[in-house]
């Protein structure tokens, strides 16, 4: 019984884990091209402003 | 015998390093402001805080101390995953704490307190979170150097050569990109770790089967070796224990808290967080199952003449072949790495902005505050370099771990939670909460460390000392904000304007 309930836990780490990495590598490269966007914006918005 | 070659293994090693290297070095020209430094200029989305939050929080240490609960207590050894996730979950789904934090917009929590208790408080938050953090991740280096000395076969002399390479190469990026590279080489090094664990674990299952790791476990533990209850070594005391450790480590951890302080807003932060939890099952689970499979396969005379925690990393050196090796390595070295990196960065954070508060009382350049920052950074890894030879651990992994961390998750926990949604908590029950909060782990690290009162530390136990750090630093936040009269209230807040 209890040796059952950690088979489940296994497999859903084993699941989850393929499933969020492959995700992930695809969804976290846009996060760090728009994060690097935006920081390019701002640091461009603040040589305007002092110049 | 290793299969580690350095014709195939070496070169993909390499070539992950070099690619580490080049993303954490790019992103250096967009640092121009300490906030770009210490949160990422609080830009960081949903998807990139998972990669980073998951990397941060599984290094070599990780592997090595969740496998040698898996080799020393069967699969019970993985409950705290199981209690981290569920703390993570619903502080994430809630908001609890995180919301409050989030919203206010400090760099620390306890840049947050000064808000509430002071700027002493604020001062001696930051010197508990700086010496629980410290300590705890003074062994990473070692561990690490442990791992990859063991795995790849190598003599030990080259342990330390080992640790300062890898120490060296974080510090690198880390120094120049702060919190920016951090983040982009976390997201390349998610990939490559998850890589290697999955291939490595299914490698495992294939090599020693499902019902062997069963057996394994029923014939070492018994009962005790699936439910911690049941478990002699284990029990009530340290399943509450963890309990305690893993939610004040959800609400407080540097590392993890960073996260929801670098994102782009309270909701992203909690999103992180509650897509993130069920990877701390993960982290317990997969190298636990590789410290069973270690057990089941290692000779008698094997498992007599090493540690536990060298254990699970000989039986991946034997069973892991050419090729899948170098992506082992990889993926180890792109755990630690993260880990260091982040660890480095949030604890000098800390030492910056709240440590050295009292001496920013004017305004300091970016330039300068930049450069403070970095410097810190290197001082922390000289300190871990110097600390990781040093300090010799006795004892398993993850207890050493709860106890130095509870330094400070005991009393942050407690003043986080009162300064969130306790009107009446002051400055003086957040100064009690601190002091009782430090004593019972500094105290039981140092009682265990000498002759005379080693015996009375076993006999406490570092889970009975670790529960009662928690329960009395809640009392003395309880007690000493009742005892201060309320006319002293206005007289001892005030603030460094340090950030």
């Amino acid at each position: 019984m209890e040796a059952d309930f950690w088979w489940l836990v296994t497999v859903a780490c084993l699941v989850w884990y393929s499933t969020i990495t492959a995700y992930v590598s695809i969804r976290g490269a846009w996060d760090i091209k728009n994060m690097l966007a935006r920081l390019q914006a701002l640091d461009t918005d603040h040589e305007e402003e002092d110049a | 015998m290793s299969h580690f070659s350095w014709p195939i293994d070496g070169s993909i090693v390499g070539l992950y390093l070099l690619a580490t290297m080049v993303a954490g070095l790019s992103v250096r020209k967009y640092v121009g402001k300490v906030e770009h430094f210490l949160v990422a200029g609080r830009e960081m989305d949903v998807y990139l805080g998972i990669a980073s939050l998951a990397a941060t929080e599984f290094g070599i240490v990780t592997c090595m101390y969740t496998a040698e609960l898996g080799y020393n207590h069967g699969f019970a050894g993985a409950t705290a995953g199981l209690l981290e996730a569920a703390a993570m979950f619903l502080v994430g789904y809630t908001g609890f704490c995180i919301k409050p934090l989030r919203d206010s917009g400090v760099i620390t929590i306890a840049e947050l307190f000064e808000k509430r208790f002071g700027p002493r408080i604020r001062w001696w938050s930051g010197l508990v979170i700086v010496l629980g953090g410290l300590l705890n991740m003074g062994i990473f280096l070692r561990m690490g150097g442990e791992f990859l000395v063991l795995v790849c076969g190598f003599d030990i002399r080259y342990l330390e050569i080992a640790m300062s390479v890898m120490l060296a190469a974080v510090a690198i990026y880390t120094i120049l990109g702060g919190m920016l590279s951090v983040l982009v080489t976390d997201f390349l090094q998610f990939v490559v770790m998850s890589a290697g664990l999955l291939a490595v674990t299914f490698l495992t299952l294939k090599h020693v089967s499902w019902n062997t790791l069963v057996s394994t476990v029923e014939q070492h533990y018994g009962a005790g070796g699936f439910n911690p209850f049941l478990n002699s070594k284990l029990g009530w005391s340290n399943v509450a224990f963890n309990g305690l450790v893993n939610t004040a480590a959800v609400l407080t951890w540097q590392t993890t808290i960073a996260r929801v302080l670098s994102a782009k807003d309270t909701q992203t932060g909690r999103r992180v967080y509650t897509a993130t939890s069920f990877f701390f099952v993960c982290r317990f689970v997969i190298p636990g199952i590789w410290g069973i499979a270690a057990l089941a396969t290692l000779s008698p005379e094997i498992r007599a003449s090493t540690t536990s925690a060298q254990a699970m990393p000989l039986f991946l050196s034997m069973t892991v072949p050419v090729g899948l090796m170098g992506l082992l390595i990889a993926a180890m070295l792109a755990a630690d790495m993260s880990t260091d990196s982040s660890y480095m960065l949030t604890w000098g954070g800390v030492i910056y902005n709240d440590l050295l508060a009292p001496f920013r009382k004017t305004h300091w350049s970016e330039r300068r505050g930049l450069l403070w920052n970095r410097a810190i950074v290197a001082a922390i890894g000289i300190f871990l370099l110097v600390y990781g030879l040093w300090y010799p651990l006795s004892g398993d992994i993850w207890t050493y771990l709860t106890v130095t961390g509870t330094i400070y998750l005991s009393s942050m926990s407690t003043l986080l939670i009162a300064c969130c949604y306790w009107k009446r908590a002051n400055s003086w029950g957040a100064a009690g909460a601190i002091l009782t909060g430090a004593i019972f782990p500094v105290a039981y690290l140092v009682l265990e460390k000498l002759d005379p009162t080693k015996d009375f530390a076993l006999w406490i136990g570092p889970n009975i000392s670790g529960i009662a750090a928690y329960v009395c630093a809640g009392l003395a936040m309880v007690i000493g904000s009742l005892l201060k009269p309320k006319t002293f209230e206005s007289s001892t807040t005030g603030s460094f304007h340090g950030s």
